[in-house]
């Protein structure tokens, strides 16, 4: 069902050029595959269109009913042609998705809610920013984000009409009636490499008034836009955006270099990464009390909340497993980032790191 | 590049992660915990199954962190008798795997077989949705309990009881009584809590006692190797366990 169809929606999108040539009867083309001269001139031309071309289709709701469009309106799975073996994680997000949001509150007891507004805060992002929020699933960075937009802007609004005393009647009616562009071009995408958190962040968008268009770039027109990719391997062109963040996303990816290499890439000269990350604890009194809630009181919440043991056992363990706050820094230096400075929230328990593409 | 080497050889110190793989395992979906997640995992557990009824994962879970010293007793009440040795020694399973459904389907009429396989179609459920034992930390005792969870659809058949809530309660307060498990006794005592009042009223005043009754007179029923009476009728088998008729017919 899939093969005729999806070979003129691969043929259309440069990084699936490879997917062609693999899953399509193109004769000819195929017995080449993939070492002959004729497959190497197949790479070269993979990677000039993946230059060329902008982006990638995003899976739009219906917008009456919310029922999911079919996946005809995705160009990729990068699952498929990325990893032949899921990686592990990807199974531990697929069973944990829908119940991502409660044991999130639960295991942090709510503080996960401050450590992101602190990364807005950190952010202080303004009307006309570009942000790619990337292992983003349940939108809450971008949510927050458009959410800070706003009040920014509706703060200017308020200052406007107090400077403003002597207004006409005509003028006063003209201000509600202009239905002013709130977000001022400042958009965000979402960028997951889970189908199921995707459709969760959709469906918060949804209940939370967003409305969704039908392509990619008729959601950044309306400031939201989702969009399945891998951070090793990001769908976007080069020096796109102005922010590129990434909460509680990179530990879970398995090379942490090549994300990093891409968010440089991705990074318009001038933009700023942001990445909120669990990280070492340094007091050893809290290091103890934290070891032991993470250890004996997660997984236990895990099976009785997500019914999934093995997945809260694998997210304590992942957590140890990332470099602590200095290592993480030089990492990011490696990538070419400058400026890079680092904020340890709740006694390291989590970090801020920032760097700039300059 | 240089952290990138030294990413590589940094040592992993990741202290539970060699005992929830391989080492340290004592039967395949072996979990260990330690007492402090026993203990929580039986709150927790308790909490969830009386707050959601249908989570009959944490019914199980909850057997299993708090059936250490009453799955001891009935592993060693089955090494004494002659068929539940057998069991212990065999260690047959009850899934759809193992069963033959067409030969069970060609026995006659009121045979232990023809009775369970009824029962399994009318109240529309398999015994293959027993989830494996986790939590429990020796192999043999593992095994109980996993018996036990298997022998439930049986006790459903050779009590006549439906897997309705109504149905449940009796069939655990027989179970209370025969295994003495603190899961059942829990569950013989706060399953009533969402029945409505007519309902109660029927338990308590002729369920409870029929079931407590034939509980207590009734051999332990762990001990009968099922896969070997699948002929044999079940009004015979009811009375070699001195199981009476239920006092009414409660309908699915």
């Amino acid at each position: 069902m899939a093969a005729p169809r999806s070979c003129a929606l691969w043929g259309y999108c440069g990084r699936g050029w490879s997917r062609v040539m693999r899953g399509c009867r193109l004769p000819g083309l195929r017995s080449s595959w993939p070492g002959s001269p004729l497959g190497a001139r197949l790479l070269s031309q993979e990677k000039r269109a993946t230059e060329t071309h902008f982006g990638f289709e995003t899976v739009s709701e219906e917008e009456k009913g919310g029922k999911a469009s079919p996946d005809s309106t995705f160009c990729l799975d990068p699952m498929e042609m990325i990893h032949e073996d899921p990686p592990q994680f990807y199974q531990v997000f697929e069973s944990v998705a829908k119940k991502y949001d409660v044991m999130n509150d639960m295991m942090s007891l709510g503080i996960h809610r401050v450590w992101k507004d602190l990364l807005l805060w950190r952010m202080h992002p303004f009307p006309g920013t570009q942000l790619l929020d990337v292992a983003g699933g349940t939108g809450d960075i971008a949510f927050r984000f458009l959410n800070y937009i706003q009040a920014q802007h509706q703060r200017k609004q308020k200052r406007q009409l107090r400077t403003q005393q002597n207004l006409s009647w005509e003028e006063i009616a003209q201000k509600y009636q202009n239905e002013e562009d709130s977000l001022n071009g400042s958009h965000v995408v979402v960028c997951d490499i889970n189908k199921e958190m995707l459709k969760i962040g959709r469906k918060k968008a949804c209940a939370q008034g967003y409305k969704t268009g039908k392509s990619y770039r008729k959601n950044l027109q309306l400031g939201l836009a989702w969009v399945l990719g891998d951070a090793e391997e990001l769908p976007f062109d080069d020096d796109k955006f102005d922010v590129y963040t990434i909460a509680f996303g990179i530990r879970n990816v398995t090379h942490i270099d090549r994300a990093l290499q891409e968010a440089h890439r991705v990074l318009k000269p001038g933009g700023r990464f942001l990445c909120l990350e669990f990280s070492q604890v340094t007091n050893p009194l809290v290091s103890r009390l934290y070891d032991l809630y993470s250890f004996q009181v997660i997984p236990v919440m895990g099976e009785v909340i997500a019914k999934d043991w093995k997945s809260y056992q694998y997210l304590v363990e992942s957590i140890r497993q990332f470099p602590a706050q200095e290592e993480f820094k030089e990492m990011i230096e490696d990538a070419g980032f400058q400026k890079v400075t680092y904020e340890s929230l709740t006694s390291g328990i989590v970090a801020i790191h920032s760097g700039f593409k300059l | 590049m240089v952290t990138l080497l030294r990413g590589t050889l940094r040592p992993l110190h990741v202290p539970l992660r060699a005992a929830s793989q391989g080492t340290g395992l004592l039967y395949p979906e072996h979990i260990p915990t330690s007492l402090l997640q026993k203990v929580l995992l039986t709150a927790g557990s308790a909490g969830m199954a009386l707050y959601n009824p249908y989570r009959h994962d944490m019914v199980a879970v909850l057997g299993e962190t708090t059936g250490c010293r009453a799955l001891r007793v009935l592993r060693d009440q089955m090494k004494r008798d002659p068929e539940g040795a057998q069991i212990l020694q065999e260690r047959p399973r009850i899934s759809l795997s193992t069963l033959d459904l067409d030969k069970l389907q060609s026995l006659p009429e009121g045979s232990l077989g023809r009775e369970y396989l009824r029962f399994l179609d009318v109240n529309r459920v398999s015994p293959d949705t027993r989830a494996p034992t986790r939590f429990v930390d020796d192999e043999e005792l593992a095994y109980v309990i996993q018996r036990y969870r298997e022998v439930h659809d049986m006790l459903h058949t050779l009590l006549g009881m439906p897997t309705n809530i109504l149905g449940e309660i009796v069939v655990k307060w027989f179970e209370a009584v025969q295994t003495g498990l603190p899961m059942c006794i829990l569950g013989a005592l706060f399953g009533p809590i969402r029945l409505s009042a007519q309902h109660l009223q029927v338990l308590v005043s002729e369920l409870v006692p029929w079931a407590v009754q034939n509980g207590r007179r009734a051999p332990c029923v762990l001990n009968l190797y099922y896969e070997r009476r699948w002929e044999q009728p079940l009004k015979a088998l009811r009375e070699e366990l001195g199981i009476t008729d239920p006092p009414m017919h409660i309908k699915a």
